[in-house]
This record gives C-alpha cells, structure tokens and sequence, in this order.
C-alpha cells in the first residue's frame, strides 16, 4: 500500500537558515503519527509546508498520490489536508457555530448571486452544512459554546472549535499543532481521546506535533523525532524512546535516558 | 434539564432572525418609512433621500472595508462612474432606466476588477492609496474623455420611469430610492449569512487560516471588491438622479471620507450599522446648524458659505471620538443597552 502522505528530500530556507532540510517521512493511511522535537527544530515549518501555507525550497510532498508542488494553496483544503495552527487561528468575532460553517467552504458551491438571492439551492445548501456542523459539535461536545463568539471562550475551549473546524474540511488528514500546550489534565485527556475517535469513528489519517510526551507515547502509532531541521529519529513509541540520538537532543550530552522519562514515569511500563 | 433557546428545524438555524419583536418592529419601521414621504415636507423629505441613498453607498463600502477588511478611500470612484454610466447609457444614448441601472452597477464592478487584480496583493494603508489614486484617476479620465461625458459641463439626468410608473415626484422618488435601500440591506445580510460572506469575514480576522480553509485570498478579495463597487455604483446613480445633473464636481473626494465616516461611527462589519451611521452623519452636520443657531444667528451664514469644510470637521471630530469612547460603534452601543436592558436588574 502507498502512503498516503509522503514527504520527499523537504527543504525550507529562510535566507541563510535552513528551517527544515532534506526530511524524509511518510504516513499511511488510518495511522497517528506525532512529530517531536525541541523548540526551533522545524515542526511547524514542516507542517507549514504540508499545509500550503509555505512553498517548499526543495523537495516535494506527495498527498494521496498528487504531488502538491502543482496544486495551488488554497485547494489544498478541498484535496483534503486540514489543520490546526500553534498559536489560535480563529475568527475571532465570529461565534462558534460559524467559524465551523467557514469550515465548510471547499464543500458549497454557491456564488455572490445565489447567495444575494438566498434562495432554494443557496438556502439548502446552508441548512445542510449548518446540519453537518452540528454533527460535529456534537461529536466533539461543544454544544453549550455553539453560539459564543469565539473571542470570549477559554483557550481550551478556542482550541476545540478549531478542531471543529479542521473537521469541518472533511480531510483526509488531519494536521494537529500543538494541540494540548496549554491545557490542563483533564483537556488534554479529553483531546487525546477525540484523536482517537477522529481515526477510529472518522476515518481521518492524523498527524500532531506535540510536546507534551504522555500523549505522543499513548496513542501515536509512529514518531518521528526532529532537529535543527533534520529528521534524527524515527519509528514506534518504543523504538524512539530507546533511540540515543533523541535522548541526546532533548537532554544534551550522552545521557542514557529517554524523553519520556523525564516527563512521566508511568509511560514506559 | 437543560434550558435556552431550543430550535426545531435546522431552517431556523440559518434564518435572518429566529425573533418575533425584531420581525414586529421592522414592520413598523417600513409602514413608518413607506407613510413618510406624506407626511414630512419637502425640507425633511430631502434628508430622508440623501439618508436612504447614503445607506445603498455605505452598504456597499460595507461589504469590502467592514466584512473583508480592506479599506478604500477611493469608493467616490464607484459612485461617479456608476452614476456616469447611468447618465451616459439612459441620457446619452437614450436606453430604457433599467438597462442604466444595470450598467450603473456593472460598469463600476468591471472597474473594480481592472484596479483590483493589480492592487488587491496590498493591504492596509497601502491599499487604501492606491484606491485614493484610482478616484482621482477616474476623475480626470471622466474630464478627458469629453466625446463620452461631455468632460466638465456634465450630463443632466432625467428622473426616471420604470414599469410605467414615474418617479418624477420627490415623494416617488423616495419610494424608489427605499426600495434600493431595502434590497442593499437584504443582499448585505444574505451575503454575510452566506458561504462567500463567511469567507469575506475569515479573510478580514485571520487570511492563513481563511486560506487552509480553501478559500482562494485573491479571488474573494476581487469579488468583494467587485460586489462592493456594483452597489456603490447603484448608488450613485441614484445620487446623480436626484441632483438631476452628474459632473464631476457634484462627488467630492469629501463623500469617501464620509462613507468611512459612516462604518467607523456606525461600527464596523455591520449591516445594521452602516444603516444607524449613516442616519447620523447624514443629518449630523444639519442637527450642529440648528444647535448653533440657537447661539447666534450669525453662524448661520458661515454654515452656508462654507459648509464642507465644515463638513470635513464634523467628520473628524466623530471620528475621532467613536474611536476613543466607542470603538464598535452605535451597533455596539446598542448591544450594550440591549443586554442590559435583558439582564436588569442583574449585571451580567
């Protein structure tokens, strides 16, 4: 089986930095994946370029067999990459529910004129992606925040509607940016388990960078480990936490351990 | 057991609003707008046609600065050449005023996307000059290309007939500029209730995720620029109608000024506010002349011998003051007093 994301020799300079060089990684289908690293090391940029928010230097991605270099970035929402940004995203007046909607774009056909007229067609089309948003807050319990414009809600609570509206998309994969930084305990384990049913329920490919180890561990099924822009690691939880490479990165100097057990004694047993 | 606000059907989700007294007062702002021209004099009447034509014009300008965030002080640009091409196409060569209605709005939209596809890769400030050179450049090609406009003497303009039904009185006139006003209203809150709307909007708060979204920045950005200018085209025409006669003159760069004037004081983004700014600043300069008289008569004269600039003040000055003390506007100010209005006597 090809992979349904592969990325081939990715390069991105800004001037004289290389942000990211020459990675080499691929996703198949229904896996969860995270990419980790220590500040700086190119995850964002990474994700940056798979997203079309940033062209490439050198290299190529390939998506579901389309190499992205020929797409232009705006469709590639409507292939079918969605994602979710570091730092919050959102339409901030704009309540809940519509940031959603926005979500839906790629997936209604109306014009300025049909949408003058509000009519028939336009008007079923609205209440179909108003029905499918709805589905979606329910799927991730948002539905008490529904019509709150989202510049007043909490910061965990921000974070979902984002998702919300990543899932709006209807992708096939699913770029998550940090999603849990910030959030407490009880947050954090809410999101790790909607990852979950995003790939088992949905059927969505995900891939998150994250920092925050007890999640990547759990429930990745492949972690690839980066920096200063390269790829230094890769492969199952365990095989990366064994790698003395990572544990060189994250602690410096030739220390034995691993990241993981620094950050949670539990995860290893 | 949960309460609130509960909906049955997902129609009622997407309607313009799900509120009985909102549906009950606008019926009796339009009974009240539509009796109007019967009751008020001819004085009052004309504030009321420079109110309703203003808000075609500020609803127009809406759609680009207060929804898709890009500012232009060029939209006088808009104005005159949908009122030139209203002149042009009805008194020059003679075209039924519907098909003057129809270029008067095209025209300016297809000028939108030549001055739009290079400029619309700018943002802010930078924009704005550039739409500030393109309502000059529009200026001096109307005053050039004197075959077609016949240069600076102008076009007089008939009021139309349409349907059979003339619109030569001022009282029938009003009707047909409130019908062009009820229609900008009902376009405005049908787009930004829409698909393309919400993608005006998520351009406008954050245009990296608008684009993630799969929404195409450059394309949307024209067509707000496009939608945007056919409505201020429409009014235009309209204004041009009402002076009777379209030249250069009768559109002042001041008027661009004081569309921004409008969506700043009325709050930006709104439909319902361009509607309040534009009551406000249409008759502000008039309520400050009455307000002064009762001082002294002698500032009556200086309000007609020099009106714009005092004009030009005026709108500084509001301005400047929404901006300090209430920077969402009337609309803004409205929700304040709604929800406490809805909360009393608790807080929040």
């Amino acid at each position: 089986m090809s992979p349904l994301l592969s990325v081939e020799n990715l390069s991105k300079s800004f001037g004289g930095l290389k942000a990211v060089a020459d990675i080499n990684l691929s996703v198949m289908a229904g896996e969860i994946c995270s990419v980790i690293g220590p500040n700086g090391a190119g995850k964002t940029t990474l994700f940056n370029m798979i997203s079309g928010v940033l062209r490439p230097s050198g290299g190529r991605v390939v998506f579901d067999g389309t190499d992205l270099s020929r797409v232009s970035p705006s469709r590639f929402a409507a292939i079918g990459i969605g994602r979710t940004f570091q730092n919050l995203a959102l339409f901030k007046h704009g309540t809940a529910a519509e940031n959603i909607l926005t979500g839906r774009h790629t997936h209604l056909r109306s014009t300025v004129l049909d949408a003058v007229l509000y009519f028939g067609r336009t008007r079923k089309e609205e209440i179909e992606a108003r029905r499918y948003v709805e589905r979606i807050i329910e799927f991730l319990e948002i539905e008490h925040i529904r019509d709150a414009v989202v510049g007043t809600l909490s910061y965990g609570q921000q974070k979902r509607v984002e998702l919300a509206r990543a899932l709006a998309c209807q992708p096939k994969l699913l770029l998550l940016d940090e999603m849990v930084s910030g959030m407490n305990q009880e947050e954090t384990e809410d999101i790790a388990r909607f990852v979950l049913d995003i790939r088992d329920e949905l059927g969505i490919t995900v891939v998150m960078i994250e920092h925050e180890m007890r999640i990547v561990m759990d429930i990745s099924d492949r972690v690839h480990v980066l920096n200063f822009g390269r790829k230094i690691a890769g492969g199952t939880p365990d095989e990366v936490r064994r790698d003395p490479a990572v544990a060189e990165a994250y602690l410096g100097g030739h220390r034995p351990q691993a990241p993981a057990q620094k950050t949670d004694p539990h995860v290893g047993a | 057991m949960r309460t609130g606000d509960f909906k049955e059907t997902y129609g009622e989700l997407v309607a313009l609003t799900d509120s009985p007294p909102v549906w009950l007062w606008s019926a009796v702002l339009l009974l009240a707008l539509i009796l109007a021209p019967y009751i008020l004099n001819s004085y009052a009447l004309s504030f009321m046609i420079m109110i309703l034509i203003t808000v075609v014009g500020a609803l127009g300008l809406n759609i680009l600065t207060g929804y898709t965030g890009l500012i232009s002080l060029g939209h006088v640009g808009f104005l005159v050449t949908g009122a030139y091409a209203y002149a042009i196409a009805v008194s020059k060569y003679g075209l039924p005023p519907v098909a003057g209605f129809v270029a008067a709005g095209v025209v300016p939209a297809v000028a939108s996307l030549i001055v739009g596809t290079p400029s619309l890769r700018l943002k802010g400030l930078y924009l704005a000059i550039t739409t500030l050179a393109f309502s000059f450049i529009i200026n001096t090609l109307i005053l050039e290309a004197r075959w077609l406009t016949n240069g600076a003497r102008g076009i007089a303009v008939q009021r139309p007939i349409l349907f059979g039904v003339s619109f030569d009185s001022d009282a029938a006139f009003t009707y047909l500029c409130l019908g062009f006003a009820l229609a900008a209203l009902l376009a405005t809150l049908n787009i930004r209730r829409s698909r393309v709307g919400r993608a005006f909007v998520a351009i406008r708060d954050n245009d990296t995720a608008a684009r993630v979204m799969g929404i195409n920045l450059h394309a949307y950005k024209l067509i707000a620029f496009a939608t945007s200018a056919f409505v201020t085209g429409l009014a235009g025409a309209l204004y041009g109608i009402y002076l009777s006669f379209v030249s250069v003159e009768g559109f002042p760069f001041l008027l661009s000024i004081e569309a921004l004037a409008i969506l700043i004081v009325g709050g930006l983004g709104s439909a319902l506010g361009a509607v309040l700014g534009t009551v406000l600043i249409v008759l502000l300069p008039e309520v400050t002349r009455l307000l002064f008289n009762l001082f002294s008569a002698q500032m009556d004269a200086m309000f007609t011998t020099g009106a714009q600039e005092l004009k030009s003040m005026l709108y500084g000055l509001v301005i400047i003051l929404f901006l300090r003390f209430q920077p969402r506007g009337l609309v803004g100010a409205w929700h304040d007093i709604r929800r406490f209005w809805v909360h009393w006597p608790l807080r929040y």
